[in-house]
């Protein structure tokens, strides 16, 4: 048994039975686990006895989700939280502290840069924000207070994608670990563990929940980095070696600050994942097809997508992601207010703020997920008011041109 | 090797005071001895400090010798 599916479907078939042989782990809708004496309790929270005491901390839906994470991306450990940005205050909360900085891309999506800039800058928190298309910006923003570089698979809305071998054999050889957030690519279309990447990020509330059915996030430790070089984990580290990080999270960061994925949700997000791949190849698929219908079309200013040929990122992107390029793309039109008529025409496309839904969604990113932000700043990130996001569905193609194809003939 | 009476380890494994019987005894027979069901699933530690798994052949113990086996759920480890 080797395929991606295979294992995303079936698990590790070594993990413990069902009491009822059931085929889905059932979902543990329960906070506390009883045990038989006030000695085996506090065995189990010294970590000395392995079982489950509190859902804060683990469950066994939880766990059962997180373990085929786990062989999906052939990975040490894996943490579900609560969200796709509880994954990300964890780690750097993990990693960093007041007077050290972060080496992050200069285009991040817009949540993970307000957590950055408004509520960790006021803890001492520095970022430092480079092209990651350009190694030697990030070589040189790297210094002995760098506790992490941060950046995404594909950048949401420029869709960049960084070289990140490359990436990683500065983070590499400069002793601190790089974060890689693989939402939009996902372990299917992109193995972070094969490209040097330490810790992998993911809101599985996108294509992992199998619909936007759940809220949810991942922190992915490779196992691949020598924590003693971590300042904030020394002491995991003296103690608990490869293990630090996923000891400093279960036992203290995560565990502090309350932000555990719900039973229900790993139930769902695990339901999901089984049909993960098809849902991908197939929202891959008619994002290609619809990038190649928008840029023939005389009303369309531009077109973004990894897919096409003369996107900058395209050769990077097909070799890092087995020629997938996912299921967004952006176009612009010539003003805001186009833009605006032209999706307030569509009638199948949904108008919503979420990503790889089985759904095909449309916003305009300028006035929506980047709104708090001024026209200067957005000039720097390149969002553009003229700019419109399309997360691409698995609906049958044709029906989303013709949608597409309507609401232009308006303009 | 037995050892005699006088030469049995003393040893104390997650908090509590152990003997062993067996001369040259290193962790990958204490997690025997112990039937620890998945060893993957756990760090060692002896007085204090981490052991990496592929020195479990190679750390013997000796009298005196504090161990904590500390377990990992959920989507723990290695």
């Amino acid at each position: 048994m080797t395929g991606f599916s295979t294992y995303a479907i079936h698990g590790s078939r070594s993990q413990q039975k069902d009491l009822h042989g059931a085929l889905r782990t059932p979902v543990y809708d329960s906070v506390a686990f009883e045990h038989e004496s006030a000695e085996d309790l506090s065995q189990i929270f010294s970590g000395r006895k392995p079982a489950h005491a509190y859902s804060r901390i683990t469950n066994p839906t939880v766990e059962e989700f997180e373990n085929r994470i786990k062989l999906l991306s052939n990975a040490s450990a894996v943490i579900a939280v609560s969200s796709g940005m509880a994954a990300i205050s964890n780690i750097l909360l993990a990693l960093a502290s007041s007077g050290t900085n972060i080496v992050a891309s200069r285009h991040l999506f817009g949540n993970t840069l307000s957590l950055i800039e408004r509520t960790l800058k006021p803890w001492g928190l520095e970022a430092r924000y480079v092209s990651m298309s350009a190694p030697l910006e990030v070589q040189a923003a790297i210094d002995d207070n760098t506790r992490a570089v941060f950046l995404e698979t594909v950048t949401n809305p420029q869709l960049e994608v960084a070289d990140i071998k490359t990436i990683a054999g500065i983070t590499s050889q400069k002793g601190v670990p790089l974060i890689v957030d693989n939402t939009v690519t996902t372990p299917y279309l992109f193995r972070t563990k094969d490209f040097g990447v330490n810790i992998e990020v993911i809101s599985s509330t996108k294509y992992i929940s199998g619909g936007a059915t759940s809220v949810g996030g991942l922190i992915i430790d490779n196992g691949n980095f020598d924590w003693r070089q971590a300042p904030r984990l020394e002491d995991w580290a003296r103690k608990m070696g490869p293990m630090a990080l996923l000891g400093s999270l279960r036992r203290e960061v995560y565990r502090n600050i309350g932000s555990c994925l719900s039973p229900h949700h790993a139930y769902l997000q695990s339901l999901g994942l089984e049909t993960m791949s098809l849902r991908i190849e197939k929202s891959c698929a008619n994002a290609f097809s619809i990038a190649r219908f928008l840029q023939k079309h005389k009303k369309i200013a531009a077109v973004n997508y990894p897919g096409l040929k003369d996107s900058r990122y395209h050769e990077v992107a097909a070799q890092q992601f087995a020629n997938r390029f996912g299921g967004l793309l952006t176009f612009d039109l010539q003003s805001r207010d186009a833009c605006f008529a032209f999706i307030n025409k569509l009638k199948l496309i949904r108008r919503a703020s979420n990503v790889n839904d089985n759904k095909t969604l449309i916003l305009h990113p300028a006035s929506t997920i980047f709104c708090e932000y001024p026209e200067k700043q957005l000039e720097e990130m390149n969002i553009r008011q003229t700019m419109i996001r399309l997360s691409v569905g698995i609906e049958d193609v044709n029906d989303i041109i013709q949608d597409l194809e309507g609401g232009l003939t308006t303009l | 090797m037995k050892l005699t009476e006088g030469d049995i380890m003393q040893i104390t494994v997650n908090g509590e005071a152990n003997e062993l019987h067996e001369a040259e005894v290193n962790l990958l027979k204490l997690l025997e001895i112990r039937r620890v069901e998945s060893p993957e699933m756990i760090a060692v530690q002896l007085n204090g400090e981490f052991v990496d798994m592929e020195r479990y052949p190679f750390t013997f113990l000796k009298s005196g010798d504090d161990i904590e086996f500390l377990y990992f759920m959920g989507g723990g480890s290695r």
